[in-house]
């Protein structure tokens, strides 16, 4: 299948290293103490945190760190077909692994100490890059919460279809079963907490893909970083003089 | 869940006695609520009410099925919701599981009427392609975003929303291929049908604190409560439904005056509902 058109364009018209729309909003749940929506495309994912609070379960208590928990879920009608799947497959218990190490790494766990903070990201609708748009929702999420982070975590994919480094796939280009790259960075500390791929490529290509898919990132946190002192001047506005 | 003080939960009793409750609304005053439709583009229809505090997505997709034997001229329509762990990080892992489960048989009580599909909100019998053969099988699915009480009638509203975006697509059946096997159906992409939700039902929950009723609720007067009956009250203001919940009894004179009370405010919320659903699809249909 011809996933790059002869005249340079992706199927649903992207530049090869062109991003879908972003959009970031703040407070999207009332009741939890940080929470956000994120949407690249046609993905849509809410995340919200609780915490840091009580650990509810003692023994898994940790003295000198806080407890970072995250579950991630799918509506039932955030795929193409309807599907009604049991709660914590493997395919959501692997990527609720996955966002709560990327996320541990960037929290100061050390500065809550027995405490427990909980992450749950909620996809609305899948299109590709489900893990990359958790991960830019829950670092908003935190951010929101307030709970002090090393740098904003941000993550974006990237794939090679047709001989082309194709910046942040979308489900049809996912899969395609080519390669794909999803990669988190820490911006500013300028270092990959995430990185995965599937299928085989060449090292210099893969060089290539990776490089892409940290200039998709930083992108996303130039953004998100935006979204973020918007909020901010809005609640200093709120508060008055 | 819901920790309060005694002092709060005084205050909160009070203040309902006293027809003010804690964020200033009277006993039969609902919160003000937002309409969006058309939040979740791949389904066939879908809704997102907020009510307060309250947030819940309701989708519609519709898939080719058989009609079952016993009602060979009636579609088939199934609700399913689904709490997510966003809302309460008590609904985590399969934590919500008796609460969506209790929400989803409250809801197809209420909308979707008997077995035999008599007294249901939605026609079943124009979900019919081919008689006894192909129908279309509706699958309303519920998701609790954020909880702040009262989630039966903002299910209820967001359904009604989403029902009334749905488009199914139009059907052309192959002419002469009968017999026994599954006929041929060609599904246009671009003709749709849309629903007639006049006759859909809304959801009035009146949740009885003390000596008093109230209508929508927060996640704090809820925990005060003592039962709660919720009644579906169709456009013509016929009752489709009726759902006591909670444990304390309550006196039959009581009830029938709960349901004409439910009558009474369900009109207001029906005419409120109608205009935010009109406001909402004139504004997807702008941008």
């Amino acid at each position: 299948m011809e996933f790059v058109s002869p005249e340079g364009l992706r199927l649903d018209g992207r530049r090869p290293m062109e991003m879908r729309q972003i959009r970031g909003e703040i407070g999207a749940v009332a009741k939890a103490d940080g929470s956000a929506f994120f949407e690249m495309g046609n993905t849509k994912v809410i995340a919200a945190v609780y915490g840091p609070r009580e650990v509810e379960n003692r023994s898994q208590q940790i003295s000198d760190q806080a407890l970072v928990r995250c579950e991630y879920t799918m509506a039932n009608f955030s795929t193409g077909d309807r599907m009604r799947k049991p709660k914590g497959d493997r395919r959501s218990t692997e990527i609720s692994l996955v966002i709560r190490q990327t996320m541990e790494a960037c929290i100061l766990t050390h500065l809550m100490p027995r405490s427990q903070i909980d992450i749950f990201v909620q996809v609305l609708q899948a299109d590709g890059g489900t893990r990359s748009a958790c991960i830019n929702a829950a670092t908003l999420a935190l951010a929101d919460a307030g709970i002090p982070m090393r740098d904003l975590v941000t993550s974006c994919s990237a794939g090679y279809l047709n001989s082309t480094p194709l910046l942040d796939l979308n489900y049809v280009e996912d899969s395609a079963g080519g390669p794909d790259v999803t990669v988190g960075i820490l911006p500013k500390l300028d270092k990959v907490t995430l990185l995965q791929m599937d299928a085989k490529l060449p090292m210099d290509i893969f060089e290539n893909v990776m490089q892409l898919a940290i200039e998709g990132c930083k992108a996303i946190a130039n953004y998100i970083r935006e979204v973020l002192l918007e909020n901010t001047k809005q609640l200093e506005y709120r508060r008055g003089p | 869940m819901v920790g309060l003080s005694v002092g709060e939960k005084h205050f909160i009793q009070g203040g309902i006695a006293q027809d003010l409750r804690t964020d200033g609304r009277r006993r039969l005053t609902y919160r003000p609520f937002n309409v969006e439709t058309g939040v979740i583009p791949q389904a066939n229809g879908s809704a997102r009410v907020r009510l307060g505090g309250t947030d819940v997505i309701a989708s519609v997709k519709a898939e080719l099925g058989k009609p079952s034997p016993s009602q060979p001229d009636k579609g088939k329509v199934n609700i399913y919701v689904d709490c997510s762990p966003t809302a309460a990080p008590m609904f985590e892992g399969r934590g919500g599981e008796e609460l969506s489960t209790e929400l989803s048989g409250a809801l197809q009580h209420c909308l979707l009427g008997g077995k035999s599909g008599a007294g249901a909100g939605i026609d079943l019998s124009s979900l019919v392609v081919v008689e006894g053969k192909v129908c279309w099988d509706l699958y309303i699915d519920g998701l609790v975003v954020s909880s702040d009480g009262n989630l039966l009638d903002a299910l209820g509203a967001a359904i009604k929303a989403a029902l009334t975006n749905t488009g199914i697509p139009k059907v052309e059946v192959a002419v002469g291929a009968s017999g026994d096997g599954l006929p041929e159906v060609d599904i246009s992409d671009d003709e749709y049908l849309q629903f007639d939700t006049s006759g859909v039902p809304v959801i009035v929950t009146l949740t009885k604190v003390g000596r008093h009723y109230i209508v929508d609720a927060t996640l704090e007067e809820e925990s005060q409560m003592s039962s709660a009956v919720s009644v579906s009250v169709s456009g013509q203001g016929r009752i489709c439904g009726l759902i006591k919940r909670g444990g304390a009894g309550l006196d039959p004179s009581v009830i029938l005056d709960m349901i004409s009370v439910a009558k009474h405010v369900s009109e207001q919320l029906m005419n409120k509902l109608d205009s935010e659903i009109s406001a909402a699809e004139a504004f997807e249909e702008e941008s």
